[in-house]
């Protein structure tokens, strides 16, 4: 399942990395694309603006099959609060602009890629992640309601993850 | 403009009295190392970094206007001295304090981390005297 996950927030990364490059964020001194997953990162009550925040939440299982289908909801949070330069007055326009990259990334020919196991990569040992025999796939995304707290416009959009677990995969 | 500097300045020299003078005491910033540029597996929670912990003092840390409500974590309150901030800003090549907060993984008090959930600051002339920070305490110390 971790690897399901890893390989599909690497994929989002780079497909939303190439719709927007100006989208980054700057995370513990280093300027990334603006997309992150937020069990992966130190835990923080700062919520970040203008960047996609990852969080895995619902998780099922098949077993029926020769593998096991594995089901999981990743839900994407965003928000804006605008450009303060223009006093805020865009936020719906950026917030719109967000929900068309996430669309652009995630609805993007094809929606699936092969699943990679990066654990080897680990450390700085130099080695490439490995691909796996089977492929990770999604659905399209759907848009929960914008929700405005203060000057702040709030959007939480999830899609759903298919893998199968292959012998072995932790 | 030399007055408000002058008043800045002087406000900043009485915030450290008053910090050192109300039970002001020293604490432990810890920050995390700078990421490693392009790794992957950091992003992916493979690789976790380093920590170094940074003193700040004076500060007072007060519990007198602790917010507590049920099944969640309380709350508290340090005050920072602008001084002690200012030097860890400038010495770590940190563009501003918030920004230092903002990727400060919590504050070390009596070896307990708390994370910081907000950082406020006061100022005159155009300086900061004074941060007020608002700390979380981890929810395994709840009672």
């Amino acid at each position: 399942m971790q690897n399901a996950r890893d390989t599909f927030y690497v994929t989002l990364r780079d497909r939303l990395a190439a719709v927007n490059p100006a989208r980054t964020i700057v995370l513990r001194g280093v300027t990334r694309p603006g997309v992150l997953v937020e069990e992966n990162e130190l835990a923080s009550a700062t919520v970040p603006v203008n960047a996609f925040c990852l969080q895995w939440t619902g998780l099922t299982v098949d077993a029926q099959g020769a593998l096991p289908l594995v089901t999981m909801v990743c839900e994407i949070r965003y928000a804006t609060d605008g450009d303060s330069g223009n006093g805020g007055m865009d936020r719906g326009r950026l917030l719109s602009g967000m929900d068309a990259e996430l669309v652009a990334a995630v609805s993007a020919s094809p929606q699936n890629t092969t699943k990679m196991n990066y654990v080897g990569a680990a450390g700085g040992s130099g080695l490439p992640p490995v691909a796996m025999a089977t492929n990770v796939f999604w659905g399209d995304v759907v848009f929960g309601a914008a929700v405005a707290n203060g000057e702040r416009l709030e959007r939480v959009a999830t899609v759903e993850v298919f893998s199968y677990q292959e012998a072995g995969e932790l | 403009m030399g007055e408000l500097r002058d008043v800045s300045i002087v406000a900043q020299r009485a915030a450290d009295v008053l910090l050192r003078c109300g039970g002001g005491r020293k604490v432990l910033l810890r920050l995390p190392a700078p990421a490693s540029p392009g790794d992957t597996t950091e992003q992916l929670g493979l690789a976790v970094p380093s920590f170094q912990d940074v003193a700040l003092e004076p500060v007072v840390f007060r519990k007198a206007r602790a917010t507590m409500a049920d099944g969640k974590a309380a709350k508290s309150e340090l005050m920072v001295s602008a001084t002690a901030v200012n030097a860890v800003v400038g010495s770590l090549g940190y563009s501003a304090a918030n920004v230092l907060f903002a990727t400060a993984f919590g504050v070390l008090i009596d070896e307990v981390l708390m994370e910081i959930e907000s950082a406020t600051e006061s100022e005159v002339g155009g300086a900061t005297y004074v941060y007020r920070l608002v700390l979380r305490a981890p929810l395994a110390l709840m009672v």
